[in-house]
């Protein structure tokens, strides 16, 4: 392979418009990438605040109000600006037409153009911040809502735009896997980071547009003061939940199918075997795209829904556990008697597994109305949803972000301390969450700053220590996330890049066997032809190689 | 996108732009005729078999890819659970408590500004009961 730095897209062409007008999919996943992680940083501030306050009954140095504003600021920057763009975005964009053989996305200008509307997005969310913030909670829910005076219009217009990048993001993906796989690659063959991210995209596109619709009808609602959620202008307070979860339980999907796509990836590779049950985990997917839109109200049982409703929704709520956990049990057989090596990617893989289990299976427990009655807006349902969004999905796209480092910037971090990192956050996230179960069982409420008067001296007593144990290792868990993106980035200093042919995980997927690492601007020098299936270890022999230049 | 285009012959778009301009004139007589809760029954029928022929003919989906048929047939399927499983809480929300029945609340501060009908017109008293009409007329 000639050493000419035109065959790298990370330095040609050259020049700041080159990047912000590029049409290549790999510079705008990148962009998706630290545009996302900018995000990720400010909300994971935020949070450690909240949790310092957390750590005494009383409110340290921030107002309630000002403690209102943190958490909806927390939740709405880490889904919409990080959780939900950031996986499809950077690591879709910059794999989907790697794996596909392609040489962009079927509409490089709309993806492009989804960058944009995710930026203006992102400005007036920022504006927001500088405006005051608001004080609604993620969820926006009404009648508080239309009359919150914090700043609910920049935020929900924010998060209306927001949504027509994630649609047109999906809508590209689709159109390319239709259509710009290259010959021979059939649905069979395709990676199952592809099946995951089509399942994605399906629900990105059918879902979406209720939030957006949602955004509108609660913006005319505080504008106009048209009746459609306020009682007292003759509308239904529980029909925005409708709305508003109808969406969102589909895009609690859009957030973890991405992570499962990365998960069946990593493990193969890092175990070296066949992924066991590829049609079982590809259709498993899909079906849990389509149960993923018939159990919203499990949200709403304390809302005074209609009793029959919240049988049906419990009821099918419980069948979204079965292609999950066909999805579990498929990647644990698909270690089973490989050799199991435990690179960086490979360990976020294994706590994936572990937090993301514990998530989804109190997510049943949840979808018991008996239960959630007792158990909703607590810290149950707190600690509920970090396992699956954090343990689940951040942890998932950290492991997908050092297996495919080497591949989108030629260089390798280093490995020991990334390690080091991974069982940081392993630890810290449990040191963290875990407790927030028991606070949950006890009856700690969510989004409250103080607890000082709920209860007995004694109940106080224990959900401080409780909380100051969780605020304790949260400052274990930022500090591992930190010093692993540090180690990243730090990989990207002068003289220590990677030989571009070099596959240190000895991965069989296209975007390592057929370019180099860091690809070429048109990702492949030749036509690429098919030479193998993704996962095919038992018929090709291919080994790690680690070659520095 | 399919390989080659059909052309439609102009008599069949001029067709089915009178049934349509009949089946508008058959939404307007039919909406004097009182029929109860049958009226909106027609009505929603009359407007979905108008909107059918709509996408069938002049947005060619009978002739295109049948892909683009599943597509747009499967987002109607979308908008229908959306619609169902939502009146499934609205419509038995009084099961247990009659004080949450309706989904709407006709004697909102809202209302007051408006004389208080029901959908047939008749007026509806202070107390909330009506003057005539069935009892499937909250909404
Ligand atoms: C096995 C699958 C799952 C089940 C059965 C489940 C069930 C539930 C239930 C019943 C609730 C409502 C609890 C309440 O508010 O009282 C809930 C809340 C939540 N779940 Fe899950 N869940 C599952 C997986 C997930 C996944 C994969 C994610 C995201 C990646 C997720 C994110 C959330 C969030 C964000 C909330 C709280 C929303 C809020 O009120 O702010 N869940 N879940
Ligand atoms: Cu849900």
């Amino acid at each position: 392979m000639s050493d000419n730095h035109q065959n790298n897209y990370l330095t040609y062409p050259k020049g700041i418009m080159s990047w912000l007008l590029t049409l290549d999919h790999k510079r705008i996943g990148l962009m998706y990438l630290f545009g996302g992680m900018f995000f990720f940083f400010l909300a994971g501030a935020i949070a450690l605040i909240m949790r310092y306050v957390l750590a005494t009954p009383e409110a340290d140095f921030v107002t309630n109000d000002q403690y209102n504003s943190m958490y909806t600021l927390h939740g709405a920057i880490m889904i919409f600006l990080f959780i939900i763009p950031a996986i499809p975005g950077a690591l879709g964009n910059i794999l989907l037409p790697l794996m596909l053989g392609a040489r962009d996305v079927a509409f490089p200008r709309l993806n492009l153009f989804s960058f944009y509307l995710y930026s203006l997005g992102a400005v007036f969310v920022i504006y927001t911040i500088l405006a005051g913030g608001v004080d609604t909670g993620w969820t926006f829910y009404t009648p508080y809502s239309t009359t919150s005076t914090t700043n609910v219009i920049p935020m929900t217009l924010g998060i209306f735009i927001i949504g027509f990048s994630s649609i047109l993001t999906g809508l590209n993906f689709i159109a390319t896997i239709h259509k710009m796989r290259i010959k021979g690659l059939t649905w069979y063959k395709l990676p199952l980071f592809v099946w995951a991210l089509y399942g994605t995209s399906l629900v990105q596109i059918t879902a979406t547009p209720v939030i957006a619709i949602t955004m509108v009808l609660l913006i005319l609602e505080r504008l106009l003061g048209i009746g459609i959620f306020d009682p007292a202008l003759g509308g239904d307070p529980v029909l925005f939940q409708h709305f508003f979860w109808f969406y969102s339980h589909p895009a609690v999907y859009i957030m973890i199918l991405p992570a499962f796509g990365i998960i069946s990836e990593i493990i193969p590779v890092h175990s070296r075997k066949k992924v066991w049950g590829y049609k079982f985990i590809a259709y498993s997917t899909l079906s849990i795209a389509f149960i993923g839109f018939l159990v919203w109200g499990h949200h709403m049982f304390t809302s005074g829904q209609s009793v029959f409703s919240q049988i049906v929704f419990s009821f099918i709520t419980y069948f979204v556990g079965i292609p999950t956990g066909i999805k579990i049990f498929s990647w644990m057989l698909t270690m089973y008697r490989g050799q199991v090596s435990f690179t960086p990617p490979m360990l976020y893989a294994l706590s994936f597994l572990f937090l993301f289990t514990i998530g989804g299976l109190t997510g049943i427990f949840l979808g018991a109305v008996a239960l959630d009655i007792h158990l909703h807006d607590t810290y149950f349902v707190v600690a509920h949803f970090h396992y699956v969004m954090q343990g689940g999905t951040i942890v998932a796209f950290l492991g997908g972000l050092h297996h495919w480092w080497p591949k989108s910037f030629g260089t390798m971090y280093n490995q020991t301390i990334a390690n080091i990192c991974a069982i940081g956050v392993f630890i810290g996230f449990n040191g963290t969450f875990f407790p927030q179960f028991l606070l949950g069982l006890r009856g700690m409420p969510r989004r409250y700053a103080t607890y000082d008067n709920l209860g007995s001296e004694a109940l106080v007593e224990q959900y401080a220590a409780t909380h100051s144990y969780s605020t304790f290792w949260s400052g274990i868990l930022g500090l591992s996330i930190f010093i692993s993106v540090v180690n990243l980035l730090w990989s990207l200093r002068k003289n220590n890049k990677l030989d571009p042919g070099t596959n240190p995980w000895g991965a069989l997927t296209m975007e390592w066997t057929h370019t180099t690492s860091p690809p070429h601007p048109h990702n492949f020098e030749e036509e690429p032809v098919l030479t193998h299936g993704p996962y095919d270890y038992d018929k090709v022999l291919v080994k790690p190689t680690l070659k520095r230049k | 996108m399919s390989e080659h285009h059909h052309i439609t012959p102009l008599k069949i778009y001029f067709r089915v732009a009178g049934i349509l301009f009949f089946l508008t004139a058959v939404t307007v007589w039919v909406s004097y005729v009182d029929l109860g809760f049958l009226n909106i029954v027609i009505a929603l029928l009359i407007a979905g078999t108008k909107a059918t022929i709509v996408a069938l003919f002049f947005m060619h989906l009978l002739w295109d890819d049948k892909k683009n048929l599943t597509a747009f047939v499967l987002s109607l399927m979308f908008l229908a659970i959306f619609i169902i499983i939502t009146m499934s809480d609205t419509e038995f929300r009084g099961a247990i408590n009659p004080e949450i029945k309706d989904p709407i609340n006709k004697r909102a501060a809202f209302y007051d500004s408006l004389p208080l009908t029901d959908d047939h017109g008749n007026p509806i008293h202070e107390d909330g009961s009506h003057e005539s009409g069935d009892k499937d007329d909250h909404h």
